[in-house]
Protein backbone atom coordinates (compact mmCIF):
# COMPACT_ATOMS: atom_id res chain seq x y z
CA UNK A 1 0.00 0.00 0.00
CA UNK A 2 1.20 3.26 -0.90
CA UNK A 3 1.30 6.43 1.56
CA UNK A 4 -1.57 7.92 -0.30
CA UNK A 5 -3.74 4.74 -0.28
CA UNK A 6 -2.91 4.23 3.88
CA UNK A 7 -4.16 7.80 4.18
CA UNK A 8 -7.00 7.13 1.90
CA UNK A 9 -8.03 4.56 3.68
CA UNK A 10 -8.43 6.24 6.82
CA UNK A 11 -10.20 8.72 5.42
CA UNK A 12 -12.85 6.57 4.50
CA UNK A 13 -12.74 5.03 7.89
CA UNK A 14 -13.32 8.61 9.68
CA UNK A 15 -16.16 9.31 6.71
CA UNK A 16 -17.75 5.38 7.64
CA UNK A 17 -17.83 6.63 11.24
CA UNK A 18 -19.91 10.03 10.43
CA UNK A 19 -21.95 8.36 8.05
CA UNK A 20 -22.73 5.62 11.39
CA UNK A 21 -22.91 8.61 13.56
CA UNK A 22 -25.70 10.03 10.81
CA UNK A 23 -27.50 7.02 11.24
CA UNK A 24 -26.78 6.94 7.71
CA UNK A 25 -26.78 3.69 5.70
CA UNK A 26 -24.52 5.16 2.91
CA UNK A 27 -21.42 6.82 3.03
CA UNK A 28 -22.12 10.22 1.13
CA UNK A 29 -19.86 12.97 0.01
CA UNK A 30 -20.13 15.47 2.48
CA UNK A 31 -19.07 12.54 5.25
CA UNK A 32 -15.66 12.49 3.11
CA UNK A 33 -15.89 16.83 3.74
CA UNK A 34 -16.43 15.83 7.56
CA UNK A 35 -13.51 13.43 7.21
CA UNK A 36 -11.42 15.82 5.31
CA UNK A 37 -12.49 18.81 7.83
CA UNK A 38 -10.96 16.63 10.80
CA UNK A 39 -8.02 15.70 9.84
CA UNK A 40 -5.68 17.80 11.45
CA UNK A 41 -2.37 19.07 9.58
CA UNK A 42 -3.06 18.26 5.94
CA UNK A 43 -3.33 20.36 3.14
CA UNK A 44 -7.17 19.60 3.02
CA UNK A 45 -8.04 20.79 6.52
CA UNK A 46 -5.58 23.73 5.73
CA UNK A 47 -7.61 24.61 3.05
CA UNK A 48 -10.99 24.10 4.94
CA UNK A 49 -9.76 25.91 7.61
CA UNK A 50 -8.38 28.95 5.75
CA UNK A 51 -11.88 29.75 5.05
CA UNK A 52 -13.36 29.00 8.39
CA UNK A 53 -14.29 25.46 8.20
CA UNK A 54 -13.20 23.33 10.15
CA UNK A 55 -15.24 20.40 11.40
CA UNK A 56 -17.85 21.74 13.19
CA UNK A 57 -18.49 24.60 10.62
CA UNK A 58 -19.00 21.72 8.45
CA UNK A 59 -21.28 19.97 9.95
CA UNK A 60 -23.40 22.63 11.03
CA UNK A 61 -23.56 24.14 7.17
CA UNK A 62 -24.81 20.21 6.73
CA UNK A 63 -27.51 20.62 9.05
CA UNK A 64 -28.54 24.30 7.90
CA UNK A 65 -28.28 22.26 4.76
CA UNK A 66 -31.01 19.65 6.13
CA UNK A 67 -33.20 22.20 8.09
CA UNK A 68 -33.76 24.71 4.80
CA UNK A 69 -34.44 21.56 2.45
CA UNK A 70 -36.87 20.25 4.82
CA UNK A 71 -38.25 23.73 5.17
CA UNK A 72 -38.77 24.17 1.53
CA UNK A 73 -41.86 21.46 2.05
CA UNK A 74 -43.20 23.09 4.92
CA UNK A 75 -41.13 20.52 7.33
CA UNK A 76 -39.75 21.29 10.21
CA UNK A 77 -37.18 18.59 12.01
CA UNK A 78 -38.11 19.86 15.48
CA UNK A 79 -41.65 19.13 15.14
CA UNK A 80 -40.87 15.51 16.03
CA UNK A 81 -40.33 14.76 19.95
CA UNK A 82 -38.87 10.81 19.29
CA UNK A 83 -36.51 9.86 21.64
CA UNK A 84 -33.00 9.34 19.28
CA UNK A 85 -32.93 6.10 17.57
CA UNK A 86 -29.72 3.81 18.62
CA UNK A 87 -27.17 3.84 16.54
CA UNK A 88 -26.86 1.22 13.06
CA UNK A 89 -24.66 -2.18 13.82
CA UNK A 90 -24.36 -2.57 10.28
CA UNK A 91 -21.29 -0.87 7.91
CA UNK A 92 -22.47 2.04 6.17
CA UNK A 93 -21.53 1.46 2.17
CA UNK A 94 -20.09 3.60 -0.32
CA UNK A 95 -22.61 5.97 -1.47
CA UNK A 96 -23.39 7.02 -5.42
CA UNK A 97 -21.99 10.67 -4.47
CA UNK A 98 -18.92 9.92 -2.52
CA UNK A 99 -18.25 7.47 -5.52
CA UNK A 100 -18.33 9.90 -7.77
CA UNK A 101 -16.17 12.48 -5.56
CA UNK A 102 -13.55 10.47 -5.38
CA UNK A 103 -13.68 9.34 -9.47
CA UNK A 104 -13.31 13.04 -9.48
CA UNK A 105 -10.40 12.83 -7.46
CA UNK A 106 -8.85 10.31 -8.87
CA UNK A 107 -9.14 11.76 -12.35
CA UNK A 108 -7.74 14.84 -11.52
CA UNK A 109 -3.91 13.59 -11.03
CA UNK A 110 -2.14 10.71 -12.08
CA UNK A 111 -1.97 7.97 -8.96
CA UNK A 112 1.24 8.43 -8.05
CA UNK A 113 0.63 11.94 -7.14
CA UNK A 114 -2.52 11.76 -5.34
CA UNK A 115 -2.35 13.90 -2.15
CA UNK A 116 -5.13 14.62 0.37
CA UNK A 117 -6.03 18.00 -1.67
CA UNK A 118 -7.10 16.06 -4.39
CA UNK A 119 -9.74 14.00 -2.72
CA UNK A 120 -11.03 17.79 -1.20
CA UNK A 121 -10.47 18.82 -4.87
CA UNK A 122 -13.12 16.12 -5.88
CA UNK A 123 -15.53 17.02 -3.63
CA UNK A 124 -15.66 20.32 -4.44
CA UNK A 125 -16.25 19.51 -8.23
CA UNK A 126 -19.81 18.39 -7.76
CA UNK A 127 -22.28 21.64 -8.62
CA UNK A 128 -25.21 19.60 -7.27
CA UNK A 129 -26.11 17.91 -4.20
CA UNK A 130 -25.94 18.29 -0.15
CA UNK A 131 -21.98 19.76 -0.76
CA UNK A 132 -22.42 22.57 -2.69
CA UNK A 133 -25.75 23.29 -1.35
CA UNK A 134 -24.76 23.79 2.21
CA UNK A 135 -21.55 25.44 1.26
CA UNK A 136 -23.64 28.54 -0.14
CA UNK A 137 -25.70 28.04 2.90
CA UNK A 138 -22.84 29.20 4.94
CA UNK A 139 -21.64 31.23 2.30
CA UNK A 140 -18.81 29.85 1.09
CA UNK A 141 -17.67 30.65 -2.73
CA UNK A 142 -17.40 26.63 -3.76
CA UNK A 143 -15.62 27.91 -7.14
CA UNK A 144 -13.07 30.12 -4.93
CA UNK A 145 -12.37 27.30 -2.77
CA UNK A 146 -11.56 25.19 -5.54
CA UNK A 147 -9.00 27.53 -7.10
CA UNK A 148 -7.54 27.80 -3.79
CA UNK A 149 -7.03 24.11 -3.83
CA UNK A 150 -5.53 24.32 -6.88
CA UNK A 151 -3.23 26.88 -6.08
CA UNK A 152 -2.32 24.92 -3.22
CA UNK A 153 -1.39 22.22 -5.36
CA UNK A 154 0.48 23.86 -7.91
CA UNK A 155 2.79 25.70 -5.33
CA UNK A 156 3.37 22.25 -3.72
CA UNK A 157 4.67 20.63 -7.09
CA UNK A 158 7.33 23.91 -7.65
CA UNK B 1 -40.81 23.50 -25.58
CA UNK B 2 -40.32 26.14 -22.78
CA UNK B 3 -36.76 28.39 -23.24
CA UNK B 4 -35.50 27.06 -19.80
CA UNK B 5 -35.69 23.22 -20.79
CA UNK B 6 -32.09 22.88 -20.23
CA UNK B 7 -31.43 24.56 -17.59
CA UNK B 8 -31.44 23.85 -13.74
CA UNK B 9 -34.17 25.69 -12.50
CA UNK B 10 -33.48 26.70 -8.43
CA UNK B 11 -36.89 25.48 -7.69
CA UNK B 12 -36.18 21.70 -9.28
CA UNK B 13 -32.81 21.92 -6.98
CA UNK B 14 -34.87 22.84 -3.46
CA UNK B 15 -37.53 20.00 -4.96
CA UNK B 16 -34.82 17.14 -5.10
CA UNK B 17 -32.76 18.51 -2.36
CA UNK B 18 -36.13 18.06 -0.54
CA UNK B 19 -36.56 14.53 -1.17
CA UNK B 20 -33.16 13.71 0.10
CA UNK B 21 -33.87 15.37 3.16
CA UNK B 22 -37.23 13.90 3.47
CA UNK B 23 -35.63 10.29 3.54
CA UNK B 24 -33.37 11.19 5.96
CA UNK B 25 -35.99 12.64 8.14
CA UNK B 26 -37.95 9.56 7.52
CA UNK B 27 -35.36 7.11 8.15
CA UNK B 28 -33.94 8.81 11.22
CA UNK B 29 -38.13 8.87 12.40
CA UNK B 30 -38.49 4.93 11.06
CA UNK B 31 -35.22 4.03 13.03
CA UNK B 32 -36.39 5.91 16.53
CA UNK B 33 -39.85 5.03 16.10
CA UNK B 34 -40.16 1.07 15.85
CA UNK B 35 -37.22 1.22 18.65
CA UNK B 36 -39.51 3.43 20.88
CA UNK B 37 -42.84 0.46 19.72
CA UNK B 38 -40.14 -2.35 20.84
CA UNK B 39 -39.61 -0.97 23.84
CA UNK B 40 -42.98 -0.89 24.82
CA UNK B 41 -43.33 -4.32 23.50
CA UNK B 42 -44.78 -4.57 20.37
CA UNK B 43 -44.09 -7.85 18.50
CA UNK B 44 -42.65 -7.57 14.89
CA UNK B 45 -45.75 -8.48 12.99
CA UNK B 46 -47.56 -5.41 14.89
CA UNK B 47 -44.77 -3.37 13.50
CA UNK B 48 -44.49 -4.76 10.04
CA UNK B 49 -48.49 -4.04 10.00
CA UNK B 50 -48.10 -1.01 11.25
CA UNK B 51 -45.54 0.26 8.56
CA UNK B 52 -47.35 -1.57 5.81
CA UNK B 53 -43.80 -3.76 4.97
CA UNK B 54 -42.93 -7.39 5.58
CA UNK B 55 -42.27 -8.73 8.71
CA UNK B 56 -38.76 -10.48 7.13
CA UNK B 57 -38.16 -6.09 5.78
CA UNK B 58 -38.31 -4.87 9.61
CA UNK B 59 -36.77 -7.42 11.13
CA UNK B 60 -33.54 -7.16 8.40
CA UNK B 61 -33.63 -3.75 9.01
CA UNK B 62 -33.96 -2.91 12.84
CA UNK B 63 -32.90 -5.95 14.68
CA UNK B 64 -29.45 -6.48 15.07
CA UNK B 65 -29.37 -2.42 15.89
CA UNK B 66 -32.01 -3.16 18.47
CA UNK B 67 -30.58 -6.42 19.85
CA UNK B 68 -26.86 -4.19 19.67
CA UNK B 69 -29.14 -1.58 21.82
CA UNK B 70 -30.06 -3.90 23.93
CA UNK B 71 -33.99 -4.04 23.55
CA UNK B 72 -35.83 -6.84 24.45
CA UNK B 73 -37.54 -8.12 21.92
CA UNK B 74 -40.19 -10.29 21.93
CA UNK B 75 -40.33 -13.59 20.11
CA UNK B 76 -42.97 -15.60 18.16
CA UNK B 77 -45.72 -17.25 20.26
CA UNK B 78 -45.21 -14.53 23.02
CA UNK B 79 -48.19 -12.55 22.32
CA UNK B 80 -50.32 -10.99 24.69
CA UNK B 81 -53.89 -12.15 25.21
Amino acid sequence: MSAFDKYLHAVIVRAMDEAQDDGSATIDAHHLLLSLAADHGSTAQQVLASVGLDRAAVREALDREFEHSLSVVGVSPAAYDLPGPSHASQQPKMGASARLALERSFSSARKTDLRSAHLLLGILQAQIGTVPRALALAGIDQAELADRVLQTLNSQDQ
Amino acid sequence: MSAGENSLPPEAADALAAVVALRRLADQLEDAAVEQAMRAGWSWPQVSEALGVTRQAVHKKHAKRLIAAGVKLRRRGDERV
